[in-house]
């Protein structure tokens, strides 16, 4: 069946995709987060048992790629003879990537405070608790902002993966108007252009952050 | 009811597991070594504002930075053919990646550059060293050490996402075990396994670039 | 001759197979102002930072006004109500202003009322002459001005004895002479101080006794004004003549 596209329907087709990425960024950004608090509380954990196995949370979810992740919740559910829908396979895994590398950040961001913060909060009879509360997460936090942010461009771009199993956000709606136009080189434009729309407002805050926050030392993260 | 596992059905597949492997180690290999040589050059053009070229560079590591490598490998292998390029699977692949991690590249080296004190280029300006000396010795070789730790990473990030350029057919490791499931059934298993390849596979590249940053990068035994 | 407020009995420490403190014994009456000198790596600051607990011990016993510290303790909340510290790069809380630096500890700790909090705070930079300083925050203040602030904070939990690591090794010169009259205060006041220092001068002047370690030991301990006059060992000799 043949169908022709005007300009106007391929525009159209692909703003739909855009929103459905934007909602899977947001989704996999707010429980990725959440996510992420947990395995930093334990990997900063005094028990060796909860360090370990959030290590080891860490190490598998930034050492193997978005699409195995993807995969193994898509089918590994689907073990369960639960039919998965690839929006739930898809902020799943989106969920999981996010909370290891921002868990990893967040780590960073917190052994970034000197140790003398640690001491003269402990001499002035501060519990654990009480330190984090008051001055340790305090201060990290403001030295995580930058670098969350510029994570937030990761999970954006990394939503594209998720066209391969299957959900129809902008990639996969463009692939599908490609083969359905046979202009792959404009929609694949129009694509790149609808990312690079959402990703470098992103981009650009975490980097005047990063400015304001670092002044001159630089480092990445 | 329980599922039981076959991991054996994987096993049985090692040939295709280890081209796959080999597939994806060659295009790292390639793409790290041409990316990091595109990153060095757009990074020395941008810290020292040669112009258009900085302008230009500056230009193509925002677009490329701001948005996804799938998005990239599809413009180059779909839509490159209406301006009558037209390339193999393996060349869309490797092109995508040097550009990919070309982009990053000169970001990460560029900040190392301008991370270099003055006083540094200073003090070596006041030893006589020539413009091209000084920019070997006291400005590239410091700032690559400073950010070679950075660049590793970088390195790591770019394996682990050449596995979406199965989507082009590129015979790389995902799209071992892409056949493999469609053969054996056994898509959990397989992908479990496939994953852990990979795993091992960052942390054995990993341990590599320490080692060659150790050798080449920092020339020098580990401080005591 | 009534029981001393800080008792220290056969301390030992090891960082690996470094031996840092060889069995330390010594007493600290109420009041007294003890100095501590001796070369780096001689363990001075180590037996300073065991005495609240910011090092652990592996041997021995410590003892502040009754609240005993064992090798290994864990729980020292207690010990440390009584036991204040300053350090030598004061160690403010970057994100508080002078006064909530002052507050927090009473307010978290001892779960003081807020306005209550704030007056102790008030008084206690009025202590250290910084009264128009309680809304600056660290960044804002010079380094004897932040010494003082860490002062009026470790102060404001009331300890029974305040610890000083090199309190003005990390001030520029024209800025250790405002630290030391707030020391020296406090020292007219009755307050007992154990400090690590390398103001020989003020040691002298202002210290009731003196402490030479060396190697781990205490070499050498009594008034420092008869130490100075007459070191009896050449160690001490020749460190105070190498900082003279």
């Amino acid at each position: 069946m043949m169908m022709e596209f005007t300009l106007w329907d391929i525009l159209r087709n692909l703003g739909f995709g855009a929103l459905w990425t934007i909602g899977l960024s947001l989704t996999a950004f707010v429980l990725g987060g959440t996510t992420g608090l947990l395995v930093l509380a334990a990997r900063m954990a005094k028990s060796p048992w909860l360090q370990r196995g959030a290590r080891i949370y860490i190490e598998f979810f930034q050492g193997t790629p978005l699409l195995m992740q993807l995969f193994m919740v898509f089918f590994g559910i689907a073990l369960l003879g639960v039919d998965v829908p690839p929006w739930l396979a898809a902020a799943l895994g989106l969920t999981l990537f996010s909370s290891a590398y921002l868990a990893e950040i967040w780590r960073g961001c917190v052994e970034a405070i000197p140790k003398g913060q640690w001491e003269a909060s402990a001499s002035l009879a501060m519990t654990w608790l009480e330190q984090m509360r008051h001055v340790i997460l305090p201060q990290a936090l403001r030295v995580a902002v930058a670098p969350t942010v510029g994570f937030s461009v990761q999970i954006v771009k990394g939503t594209a993966v998720t066209s391969i199993i299957g959900f129809a956000e902008l990639t996969k709606t463009g692939s599908m108007l490609a083969n359905a136009t046979f202009q792959p080189f404009m929609v694949f434009g129009f694509v790149a252009l609808g990312y690079f729309i959402l990703c470098y407002p992103l981009s650009h805050y975490a980097a005047s952050l990063e400015r304001k926050f670092h002044g001159s030392t630089s480092g990445s993260h | 009811m329980a599922y039981a596992f076959d991991f054996t059905a994987v096993a049985e597949y090692h040939t295709q597991l280890l081209s796959g492997v080999g597939y994806t180690l060659l295009l790292t290999a390639v793409g790290a070594t041409l990316g990091v040589a595109m990153g060095t050059l757009g990074a020395v053009l941008r810290a020292w504002r040669i112009k258009p070229f900085a302008q230009v560079f500056g230009l193509y590591v925002e677009l490329i930075r701001n948005t996804p490598f799938i998005v990239q490998l599809f413009f180059i292998f779909f839509g490159l053919p209406a301006l009558g390029i037209r390339l193999a699977e393996w060349q869309a692949a490797t092109l995508a990646v040097v550009i990919n991690l070309g982009a990053y590249s000169t970001e990460i080296i560029r900040a190392g550059i301008q991370a270099i004190p003055r006083g540094q280029i200073e003090a070596a300006g006041s030893l006589a060293m020539t413009r091209s000396q000084i920019f070997r010795h006291v400005v590239l070789q410091p700032a690559l050490q400073k950010v070679w730790p950075a660049l590793s990473s970088q390195i790591v990030i770019v394996m682990l996402g050449t596995s979406v350029c199965s989507q082009i057919a590129a015979e790389e490791l995902t799209f071992a075990a892409n056949f493999i499931q469609s053969r054996n059934f056994r898509a959990f298993e397989t992908y479990i396994v496939v994953a852990l390849v990979y795993l091992g596979l960052s942390i054995a590249l990993r341990a590599l670039l320490a080692r060659l940053g150790q050798r080449f990068v920092v020339k020098r035994r580990a401080a005591a | 001759m009534e029981a001393p407020l800080v008792r220290i009995d056969a301390l030992h420490k090891h960082f690996g197979s470094n031996h840092v403190l060889k069995g330390i014994d010594l007493r600290i009456q109420q009041g007294e102002v003890v100095a501590i000198i001796g070369r780096s790596g001689s363990g001075k600051s180590t037996l300073l930072r065991s005495i609240n607990g910011l090092e652990t011990f592996d041997d021995g016993l410590i003892e502040v006004d009754g609240e005993r510290l064992y090798a290994g303790q864990t729980d020292l909340r207690a010990l440390r109500q009584k036991v204040g510290m300053v350090f030598q790069q004061f160690n403010l809380f970057p994100h508080l202003t002078a006064g909530e630096n002052v507050m927090l500890a009473p307010q978290v700790v001892k779960k003081t009322p807020k306005a209550e909090c704030e007056t102790i705070a008030r008084a206690m930079l009025a202590k250290v002459g910084l009264a128009e300083k309680f809304d600056a925050y660290p960044d804002q203040l010079s380094g004897g001005q932040q010494q003082r602030v860490a002062i009026a904070r470790a102060l404001a939990m009331q300890p029974k004895v305040l610890l000083c690591d090199e309190i003005t090794s990390a001030l520029d010169p024209e800025l250790v002479n405002e630290v030391l009259a707030v020391v020296k205060q406090l020292a007219a006041e009755g307050m007992t101080l154990i400090m690590v220092t390398h103001e020989m001068r003020f040691a002298r002047e202002v210290g009731d006794k003196l402490v030479f370690m060396y190697q781990g030991r205490v070499h050498e301990s009594g008034h420092p004004k008869e130490l100075f006059a007459a070191p009896q060992t050449p160690e001490l000799q020749n460190f105070i003549g190498a900082v003279n």
